[in-house]
């Protein structure tokens, strides 16, 4: 592919994402007007006229923000259009429609409204905002799995095949576990014997993003003191630094001050340092909110990677996603009064 | 008898100086057309740096034309 085309383009892109002094302009409004008013000022604009038509306040924003990522998303698609990084890539974004379909299950399993589930999605992946429209009229969580089926999209096969198991136990971890390991197993087969640049940095976030889930049920598991039995089957395989082994040997001493001395001198080292007061309380949000920091940091940091490879692409995708999520977080934030502090506190890479 | 060293040696100072020229173009081509679909404004700036690889064709081409010139 010609990179040198492509990561021009995805530079140019880059250039129009908020620096820091965009973002304080914004975390320095008073009210929501005020930061529509900002955000006007910004590449935003477009989308939020847009939605402006149908929408006001914070769902105006929201509306705005899913619709420009879901853009940029597709403009990266059509970049690689027809080359072999288009697969590559659309790895990467396929995690939103696992993402997506987890969020409709959910919605489903807890009767939302299908307007309230389909402002919770982002349509970045293969399933557009039609078929997005379409799942979430469905009834109930069978139907949306029979649909899926119907529309001959891959995820289906494990959703149906553990569909059983969640009518007995009503557990949608399950569904969620099943539908997990099919992408992720499906992402490392399809990356299997590629040893070029590109390969390497899709797999090192592939297997990033399977240590972040692993150390969330390990947290969960020990915080709700759940059977290390029962939770042996909700781990995911694939990661070389944190296999099997090592969460098993984190779950079995049964307290987090103990899991957390197996990851000293891992890549996950940073979450040694996390507040004891947290560690005693069990504020496992605290830990979850580190990683999340350092999945989006670290696809960031492929900025710095090979500039005629994938890695710009998917260090944009990441920047991209945090600053739509540092906005979206400043909306809430100043909607619901929260201090400026505490703001700053929950962006992400600030 | 012709000395062919002299107009070999002078085609490859500007054979070579034109080849690394049309590789840095194209490279340099292929990034300014990404950037200008991006950004329209920075066309001016683009048909420089597009440009500035032709020193090493002008170079070659004058130092083709100094070993030319010791034929006369």
């Amino acid at each position: 592919m010609e990179y040198a085309y492509v990561n021009s383009r995805i530079r140019a892109m880059k250039s129009r994402l908020l620096d820091r002094r965009q973002l304080d302009q914004l975390i320095n409004k008073h009210d929501i007007d005020a930061l529509i008013t900002e955000l006007e000022k910004t590449p935003y604009r477009e989308e939020l006229e847009r939605a402006g038509v149908q929408y006001s306040g914070v769902t105006r924003i929201e509306y705005a923000l899913r619709k420009d990522l879901v853009r940029a998303f597709r403009n990266l698609l059509s970049f690689t259009s027809g080359e072999e990084e288009e697969n590559l890539l659309a790895i990467t974004l396929n995690r939103y429609d696992v993402q997506n379909i987890k969020t409709i299950l959910r919605g489903k399993r807890i009767h939302a409204t299908p307007g309230e589930i389909l402002d919770c999605t982002i349509p970045a992946g293969e399933l557009d905002e039609a078929a997005l429209t379409e799942l979430v009229k469905q009834p109930d969580v069978k139907s949306v799995i029979d649909l899926l089926a119907t529309w001959g999209i891959v995820y289906s096969r494990p959703l149906t095949k553990a569909f059983k198991e969640y009518s007995d136990t009503r557990d949608m971890l399950v569904l969620e576990y099943a539908i997990d390991t099919y992408y992720y197993q499906y992402a490392l087969a399809t990356l299997k014997g590629g040893e070029t640049e590109d390969h390497r940095v899709i797999r090192d976030m592939v297997i990033t993003e399977i240590d972040i889930s692993n150390l969330r049920t390990v947290f969960r598991v020990l915080r709700d003191q759940i059977d290390r039995e029962d939770a042996k089957r909700y781990l995911l395989e694939g990661s070389s630094e944190l296999g099997l082994a090592t969460l098993l040997s984190m779950m079995k001493g049964g307290t987090l001050e103990g899991a957390l001395k197996h990851l000293e001198h891992t890549s996950y080292q940073f979450l040694t340092q996390v507040p004891p007061e947290y560690v005693s309380a069990q504020k496992i949000s605290a830990f979850e909110k580190e990683l999340d920091r350092y999945l989006v940091r670290k696809g960031i940091g492929y900025f710095i990677g090979d500039p005629l490879s994938i890695a710009y692409a998917i260090a944009y995708t990441w920047a991209k996603y945090a600053e739509v999520t540092n906005i979206r977080v400043i909306a809430r934030c100043l909607v619901s009064e929260v201090p400026e502090k505490d703001l700053r506190e929950a962006l992400i890479s600030v | 008898m012709v000395d062919w060293g002299i107009p070999v040696g002078a085609g490859i100072a500007f054979g070579l100086g034109a080849l690394g020229t049309g590789i840095a173009q194209s490279k340099i081509g292929a990034a300014g057309a990404g950037t200008i679909a991006e950004k329209p404004d920075l066309f001016g700036l683009m048909i420089i740096m597009v440009a500035i690889p032709e020193t090493l064709v002008i170079l070659g081409f004058v130092v083709a034309t100094m070993i030319m010139i010791m034929l006369v």
